[in-house]
């Protein structure tokens, strides 16, 4: 046994946290995904959709940059979030518009069928893959770049982005199927999340808050889809969590002003499971519930839960409502950081952010965000009885804003 | 003896045999350390004991260093590194950078003993939390703590209740590309765990595993030893993530002989991280034009019957600058290097007779 002095033992503690330094030594010995897109344009087998200016170059987590396109975007929503929280894409496009981004929302977009191949598995890979492929080359058409809105289909098609550069034969497959489509094979250079907009944004969106928040606290919840698959394509900060979890989310609660509390459950699933929301729904719901929603009020106790997927917002915040008949410590308000983002801008909470079709009662927390909920549903009421008496088909933007 | 050197690059273990080789064989040797100490990892991470024999580390070191230090055929320069190289073995021109300056020699032929580096658990595919918690460390960490005689918890400076070592930190993970088994890991997390029973009667051990690999007679000498006199608990599993919950720091995976998830709250995490070439492997390697084998580490002709010749007529290599190795292979390869670049002066010097 080594022993390092005869006298009393001098204690040697390794250096503390704030100590540990992490630098980023650049990409890992391992492929890069651009370069093998672009190998495969060379070699004539498909085109890669750039990302168009401006943009925003961000750190992922080994170092690589990745580039995010802050305009002229092609709009590829989420079928969940357009069916039943229809605030998140509503939120998104109300941003852009702030800005006055160029953006296009298309009406020929096909979902991803991502559910379909993880609940069902009746779908199969050049299935998926020409979906995708569709969906990209549709956007190379008109002119722009691939926005992804959905975790789910963010996380997906990049597992298919990497079938489709390492099999020749899916290749083959996927290209006959754009042939009889008359439609070129295009893929873009990189595959973008909404929520990494967001991220980039962040300072900016943070300049035009009209809200304090910095009495408000929110735990985070990273989505599965977003950094646990395909790792390295997620956007990482060397000053949020000492650069060791996806900044994402966090990033732009930060920048808001509020209070970002963590708590020991923070990398689990929200309970969706990918596929068990959809065969296994009671795990999911219990899941939910006992291991994120309890642990974060037990350890954080935050006046929010912010998520930037589909699946997760769905589950966290619908989970509540079921579990809340059991007497279980339930009860924290569920939204995008997208929804989070606009309402600090000034968005509506009930015409843009369209909170009310949320599970967990919100109120006290939109009273504590300094929202008028009731003059705010009182606006929304009156619009709502123009479009039932016929008065107008549909609210505008600028009814929206009204 | 002959005029011209062999040029020894790097003074840890497998450098420091090197050297004294050379000189044992009647040829003069110049061993070139960037450090301004000799002893390599084992000195520079204050290793407490070496695997798997348990000697003192610096007092190990110390009686290399001593074979070689008095040693009129070995010309030591600490604090110096080769930043130029010209001509070809058994004539090459080869630049050092000093404190002082730049200075020009004259070697005969080169054995590159640049080693490794140990892996950055912040570039880690697994959430550890290595740049987050306090109570997560590295062995090399805990090796300082081990030989200062005190084992504590960083948060709280008291003994810890709860150790959980996990392997193959930056090994085996081809996430990052990774694709090798640092060999190691295994032995010095068994020997820690046994250590920190010495200092810490009390405390649960646990090293958690995907596979445990103890070679040779490190199955005896340490994975036994540690599992049935100190009781250390081998959990077949690997951990994904750790977090914070209160004052504990909580180890979350799988447990795949049982075959079902677990969530263990731990006092303290050691993280048992692998190696990577060495900055300085990667340097040499470009400087003298050494191709890299597919895992980023030095390449040798001749596969397991020749593990130190180059590519390069005249340039040899010893320790982990060829790839993951224990002292027993540095100190071996180290042995092999210094005949072999002996020989190669040898045949030269019959050539030109």
């Amino acid at each position: 046994m080594s022993h390092a002095s005869n006298g009393a033992p001098t204690v040697i503690t390794p250096p503390k946290v704030a100590e540990r330094i992490f630098k980023r030594q650049g990409n890992p010995e391992k492929e890069d995904y651009r370069e093998q897109l672009f190998e495969l344009e060379a070699k004539g087998e498909l085109e890669v959709i750039r990302v168009p200016e401006p943009y925003v170059e961000v750190e992922t987590k080994f170092g690589r940059k990745k580039k995010i396109p802050l305009e002229h975007t092609w709009h590829h929503k989420s079928c969940g979030q357009c069916g039943h929280i229809p605030g998140y894409p509503t939120s998104i496009f109300w941003l852009h518009r702030q800005f006055g981004f160029d953006y296009f929302d298309p009406k020929d977009q096909t979902s991803c069928t991502a559910w379909n191949y993880y609940a069902s598995s009746t779908s199969n890979p050049p299935a998926q893959a020409s979906i995708a492929v569709r969906n990209f080359s549709q956007a190379h058409v008109d002119g722009y770049f691939p926005f992804i809105h959905c975790g789910t289909s963010y996380g997906h098609y990049k597992e298919t982005r990497d079938q489709i550069i390492h099999f020749p034969k899916l290749r083959e497959q996927v290209r006959r199927i754009m042939d009889r489509l008359n439609m070129p094979f295009a893929f873009p250079e990189e595959i973008v999340h909404y929520s990494e907009w967001l991220h980039v944004m962040r300072d900016r969106i943070a300049e035009r808050k009209v809200l304090d928040l910095s009495n408000v606290t929110v735990s985070v919840h990273p989505a599965c889809h977003y950094h646990k698959l395909i790792p390295e394509d997620a956007i990482y900060n060397d000053d949020i969590y000492n650069g060791q979890r996806t900044s994402v989310v966090t990033g732009i609660a930060q920048a808001l002003g509020a209070k970002v509390a963590d708590y020991s459950n923070w990398h689990d699933c929200c309970g969706f499971g990918f596929s068990h929301i959809l065969v296994n729904r009671d795990f999911s719901r219990s899941f939910a519930a006992i291991r994120k929603i309890e642990r974060m009020k037990e350890e954080a106790n935050p006046d929010l839960v912010l998520a930037h997927d589909t699946g997760c917002l769905t589950t966290l915040d619908k989970s509540q409502f079921a579990t809340r008949a059991h007497n279980r410590k339930v009860g924290i308000p569920v939204m995008s950081d997208v929804q989070f983002a606009a309402l600090a801008m000034g968005a509506h909470p009930y015409k843009v952010c369209q909170l009310h079709w949320h599970g967990v009662d919100n109120k006290p927390l939109l009273e504590k965000m300094g929202i008028d909920h009731e003059k705010a549903w009182a606006e929304f009421e009156e619009q709502a009885e123009k479009i039932k008496s016929g008065e107008t088909q549909f609210m505008t933007w600028e009814e929206a804003d009204a | 003896m002959p005029n011209l050197p062999v040029l020894v690059i790097g003074g840890g273990p497998a450098g420091l045999e090197a050297a004294r080789g050379v000189a044992d064989l009647g040829y003069k040797a110049v061993l070139v350390e960037k450090e301004s100490v000799l002893g390599g990892r084992p000195i520079l991470e204050s290793y407490a004991a070496l695997t798997p024999d348990m000697r003192n580390t610096e007092e190990a070191m110390n009686e290399m260093i001593g074979r070689i230090s008095n040693n009129e055929a070995v010309d030591i320069r600490t604090g110096a590194t080769v930043t130029a190289v010209e001509g070809e073995a058994p004539n090459f021109k080869v630049t050092l950078q000093n404190g002082s300056g730049a200075e020009t020699l004259d070697v005969s032929s080169v054995i590159v003993s640049t080693g490794f580096q140990h892996f950055d658990p912040g570039r880690e595919t697994q959430m550890y939390g290595y740049y987050e918690f306090d109570d997560v460390i590295t062995l090399t960490d805990a090796e300082k703590m081990l030989k200062a005689g005190k084992f504590v918890r960083p948060s709280t400076g008291e003994a810890p209740k709860r150790v959980a070592f996990i392997q193959c930190v930056g090994s085996r993970d081809r996430q990052i590309g990774n694709k090798w088994c640092s060999k190691v890991c295994c032995g010095i997390a068994s020997k820690q765990a046994s250590e920190i029973r010495h200092f810490v009667p009390d405390a649960k051990l646990f090293i958690f595993y995907i596979d445990l690999r103890a070679y040779g007679f490190w199955e005896d000498e340490l994975y036994w030893k540690a599992q049935e006199e100190n009781k250390v608990n081998y959990i077949r599993g690997i951990v994904t993530e750790i977090n914070k919950r209160g004052e504990s720091v909580v180890v979350k995976g799988e447990d795949t002989t049982m075959g079902r998830p677990m969530e263990i709250p731990m006092d303290m995490v050691i993280l048992s991280v692998g190696m990577e070439p060495s900055e300085g492997t990667k340097d040499m390697s470009k400087l003298f034009n050494l191709p890299l084998e597919s895992h980023g580490y030095i390449a040798t002709t001749g596969g397991a019957l020749n593990t130190v010749e180059t590519t390069v007529p005249g340039v040899f290599i010893a320790g982990a600058a060829g790839g993951p190795a224990d002292l027993e292979d540095s100190v071996s390869m180290a042995g092999a290097a210094a005949s072999r670049a002996c020989a190669f002066i040898r045949k030269s010097e019959m050539a030109v007779a």
